[in-house]
């Protein structure tokens, strides 16, 4: 057996092993593995754009509403200091360290709200059908860039220094920390119904059209 | 022997869209990568990084990650001794949870990378899978370490209180974010299927 004479865009080769596999034939909700070492290579769904850009929609609103009101605030001896989320990034500015400001206001806000856009520019095309010459470098972009994000961590750390400081004020729980904890589920759901398997072949598949 | 992997057919995987194209194609049909029958130069790029990453670990954990203001005093402290601060204030899981975020994780993930790239130069053609899982283990807890950063920019935020109470940050933040940055593309830059080329049945 040669190259030629396998069909090569049924085949996949697992990232992991390199093992081939053939996932021409998944059905709705059916998932394929590597039969070598057992690493997930893709899962079919049949609505997964729709639920990709749902998530999206809901969670880019969140985000915003994320960024406009009050984060956390703290109280201890009759004084109070209220923060919001950009004031994270913006309080290690004022401390003379602009390089770590940027990469926490990278990692939290920008890389996610620029993620979430590229979102909406694959899926909804994706959604309507309709080809446009952006689709292979929003895929490209986000598939480079999902795994900069770090929403889920920030959130863990808020945790982490909530119950620091408890021992020693009050802090107050602000919208914002509950439109971010939203924010983070529904993006992390949004990034992980993208399989990228999947989503490669739509895009493949709206690109052919222009050309057939 | 390797029977039906995508190299013995001399066919590239692309790593961003998993595309299958032959080897003599030079860029992704579909999106535009560069194609590799392996990610080039694995092991050099991979160590390279790990070495840099560890010689970073040291200034993030002898100088400083944040400092604190209070009542004129100001008291700077590492990440050990924010952990045995804590310890001693009696909040024992965040000081677990910080040890494993800023020491067990991305010492064990040093380690990790450094005795995988060694596997593929030196070691048995044994332990396929587990290698396999222990690398997509280091990968994916890689990200995590960055929550002392970010506990720090929070404090820093937050405590604001003026004559009071204050919270700088050190210089040691920056270079842990170094850390965690640098091993999150050793990470990526590492083969996994190189632990497999070695690999001739089914002996695991």
């Amino acid at each position: 057996m040669t190259g030629s004479d396998l069909k090569i865009a049924e085949l996949v080769a697992c990232p992991s092993c390199d093992y081939l596999a053939n996932i021409s034939d998944l059905r709705d909700g059916e998932r394929a593995k590597c039969v070598r070492c057992g690493h997930f290579l893709t899962e079919y769904k049949v609505d997964a754009i729709d639920r990709v850009l749902s998530f999206s929609i809901s969670s880019l609103v969140l985000l915003i509403v994320a960024n406009s009101y009050p984060f956390l605030s703290f109280k201890s001896s009759g004084l109070e200091s209220v923060m919001t989320l950009p004031q994270t990034a913006l309080a290690l500015y004022q401390n003379g360290m602009l390089d770590l400001a940027f990469l926490v206001a990278t990692f939290i806000i920008l890389l996610p709200a620029f993620l979430l856009f590229l979102l909406l520019f694959l899926c909804i095309p994706l959604h309507f059908k309709k080809p446009v010459s952006w689709l292979t470098a929003s895929g490209y972009l986000i598939f480079i860039l999902q795994s900069w994000c770090m929403v889920d961590v920030f959130l863990i750390g808020v945790i982490v220094s909530l119950v620091k400081i408890s021992s020693m004020a009050t802090v107050v729980l602000g919208l914002s920390f509950w439109a971010y904890a939203g924010f983070t589920i529904l993006f992390t759901l949004s990034l992980s119904n993208l399989d990228r398997l999947q989503c490669w072949r739509a895009i493949d598949h709206l690109n052919s059209r222009v050309v057939g | 022997m390797n029977e039906n992997t995508g190299a013995t057919h001399r066919l590239a995987s692309c790593h961003l869209c998993y595309k299958l194209v032959p080897e003599r194609e030079h860029d992704c049909p579909r999106c535009g990568s560069v194609m590799h029958l392996r990610k080039s130069n694995s092991i050099q790029r991979t160590l390279a990084l790990l070495i840099t990453a560890s010689i970073l670990y040291i200034p993030a954990n002898i100088y400083p990650i944040m400092i604190t203001d209070q009542l004129g005093d100001s008291e700077p402290s590492t990440i050990l001794g924010g952990v045995i601060l804590l310890i001693k204030l009696g909040s024992a899981p965040i000081a677990a949870v910080i040890f494993i975020a800023s020491v067990m994780v991305p010492l064990s993930k040093l380690l990790a990378m450094f005795y995988l790239c060694w596997c593929v130069t030196h070691g048995a053609a044994k332990d396929f899978r587990q290698r396999t899982i222990m690398y997509r283990v280091a990968e994916f807890i890689g990200k995590w370490s960055m929550v002392d950063v970010f506990v720090v920019a929070i404090l820093v935020a937050l405590i604001q209180l003026e004559g009071l109470l204050m919270i700088r940050p050190g210089v040691a933040a920056l270079a842990f974010a170094g850390v965690v940055m640098v091993t999150m593309v050793a990470a990526e830059c590492f083969d996994p299927r190189l632990l497999w080329d070695k690999w001739e049945g089914n002996d695991d």
